[in-house]
């Protein structure tokens, strides 16, 4: 169940769930992305989006499910097999080497299947120049503001040259005209360079500007997905957003 | 070429000549400032760069040590190939420890204590292991000191005052190259965060046991050296946790993480305690332990002044540092 104008499906999650003791954090979710998509996943606070991103990346083990990437499985392959397979990840709670410099913390990434430090310098500036951040390449990644550290998590997973780019919230506490400028990357990367997009974002602007699938996450099942209007418009997914009326 | 690496190729080229100036006492001071460099610099691959604690590095001394030493003794084996037998003892030793620690997830403190325990343990054992002499020690034939037999590691302390530089020069190199190359990005990546380390596409626990073995590796020949100049192997004294404090103070004061850190901070321990004994006995005192507490002292001011050690603040001062680029010159 590809999306309409999509390519083949180059992420397939079907039926994964995750129990957290008692929590049931992400249940049988399924969802498909095509290559050369870009696909947003949207849902209420604690609603396991971070969890089913944190599956897809490697950093937890589905209880059950499959997941596939490029037809084969990842479930349960560790974090570094994962991106060595082809998906960049961002964190949502930024997450840089802070001892080390702007470039420095790309170039860890940009030395994916390769020990060629000009490779790996080369990939991590064309990244860095992508999001607009070469002038910073010499700071050090302790002294960025918050908007250019959610940069760097990204300038770092593309540097690792992935096919599937996984983006946890990168939009948070940006200021509209940010926001443009960053959709307008990834629009270009998208474009330009084929990577296919899976981004968790609560910036609807973002959304409606990138996305164009949206999977909707509630209480850790997927209640929803289509065209970003198509989904908005749903009542289930506004309800779950704002809550039904009482009495209900 | 850079200021840093001018300066560096000057400092050489003084070490160099070094002996020519130097008494038999200076001489002996200098081998243990390059030998503390070299060790120290083989320490902070394992925390300075990789961020893994170790507390007991008297075990990887100990162990090439006693691994060399006893080849030469019974069996006659050169130094040159029992060094050879040495890293690989101390590679596996080291890979045992990694072993435990990272594949159960012992991180931190408890890391820390790991490498104590071995260490301690490795000690007692030694202390009943007859056929290196158990505690009565082992002892290597000593030869004539004025004829130099480069062979078997026997001879006149200016012979070891240039393996000394040998082996602090070698690790300096070998340091550099390493953090220059992805395995040096990878471990400073584990060391700031491993979670993002792994997302990036490190194999977070082939490279810790990477940075592990290489600096037991290292320190495996710090332990032939150390066999072969003082002649003597006491399993109290070599495997003794004190000298594996002793080891991390260089590049602790000097500056961790850094490539000057540990010869820097070697220099200072090595001429402040020499110093101070020095300069107690002239007057006429000797107080047992006092180059402990001096130890504690030093290791006190410099956490509570400089946080990061002695080289970034003088690195910054004289323009070695170039901030942020790429990490190979300004932490050098």
């Amino acid at each position: 169940m590809t999306g309409p104008d999509a390519g083949p499906a180059l992420l397939e999650v079907s039926g994964v769930s995750k129990h957290f003791r008692g929590l049931k954090a992400v249940s049988s979710a399924t969802l498909t992305v095509g290559e050369g998509e870009i696909v947003a996943l949207i849902g209420p606070n604690g609603a396991g989006k971070t969890t089913l991103f944190n599956l897809v990346a490697g950093a937890l083990m589905p209880d059950e499910g499959q997941i596939r990437f490029r037809g084969r499985s990842i479930a349960g392959r560790r974090p570094d097999q994962v991106c060595a397979a082809g998906i960049g990840r961002t964190f949502q709670i930024v997450k840089p080497f802070a001892d080390l410099s702007v470039i420095e913390n790309v170039m860890v990434g940009g030395f994916r299947g390769t020990a060629d430090r000009r490779l790996a310098r080369a990939r991590a500036e064309e990244a860095l120049r992508a999001l607009d951040m070469w002038d910073q390449h010499a700071r050090m990644a302790s002294a960025l503001t918050l908007p250019d550290r959610k940069r760097l998590e990204v300038a770092r997973a593309l540097a690792s040259q992935p096919t599937l780019l996984l983006l946890d919230e990168v939009m948070a506490g940006l200021r509209p005209t940010e926001t443009d400028l960053m959709v307008a990357a990834f629009r270009r990367l998208n474009a330009e360079r084929g990577v296919t997009i899976l981004l968790i974002e609560h910036v609807m602007r973002a959304v409606m500007a990138l996305a164009q699938r949206v999977y909707v996450l509630h209480h850790g099942e997927i209640i929803a997905s289509g065209t970003p209007r198509q989904v908005t418009s749903n009542p289930q997914v506004v309800a779950s957003y704002l809550g039904t009326v009482a009495g209900h | 070429m850079n200021r840093s690496k001018t300066a560096l190729l000057a400092l050489l080229a003084v070490l160099l000549i070094a002996p020519l100036a130097l008494d038999r006492y200076l001489l002996s001071v200098m081998i243990l400032i390059l030998y503390l460099a070299y060790v120290g610099q083989a320490w902070n691959i394992m925390m300075g760069f990789c961020g893994q604690l170790s507390i007991g590095h008297a075990l990887y001394v100990g162990l090439g040590a006693y691994t060399a030493a006893a080849l030469y003794q019974h069996f006659g084996v050169i130094p040159w190939l029992g060094m050879i037998v040495a890293v690989a003892v101390c590679v596996a030793a080291a890979s045992i420890v990694g072993w435990l620690a990272f594949r159960f997830g012992i991180g931190g403190t408890y890391f820390a204590l790991l490498t104590i325990a071995f260490a301690e343990f490795t000690r007692i054992g030694f202390d009943h292991f007859d056929w290196v002499g158990a505690s009565g020690g082992l002892f290597l034939r000593v030869e004539q000191q004025g004829n130099i037999d480069l062979l078997n590691l026997r001879g006149h302390p200016l012979m070891f005052y240039y393996l000394a530089l040998a082996l602090a020069v070698s690790g300096f190199v070998l340091s550099a190259w390493l953090l220059r190359g992805r395995a040096g990005f990878y471990f400073r990546a584990i060391r700031d965060n491993e979670d993002s380390a792994r997302a990036a596409g490190v194999d977070v626990f082939r490279y810790k046991m990477f940075a592990v073995q290489i600096s037991g590796g290292m320190t495996a020949l710090a332990g032939v050296f150390f066999a072969f100049y003082y002649n003597n192997l006491f399993p109290e004294q070599i495997f003794n946790i004190g000298r594996s404090i002793e080891i991390i103070l260089a590049p602790i004061i000097g500056g961790i993480g850094t490539l000057f850190g540990p010869i820097l901070g070697a220099a200072v321990v090595t001429v402040l305690s020499e110093g101070i004994t020095e300069a107690l006995a002239a007057a006429g005192y000797e107080i047992p332990g006092v180059r402990q507490i001096l130890y504690g002292v030093a290791l006190g001011l410099s956490i509570m002044f400089m946080p990061h050690g002695i080289w970034p603040v003088i690195a910054r001062r004289f323009g070695f540092a170039r901030p942020g680029t790429e990490g190979d010159d300004d932490r050098a």
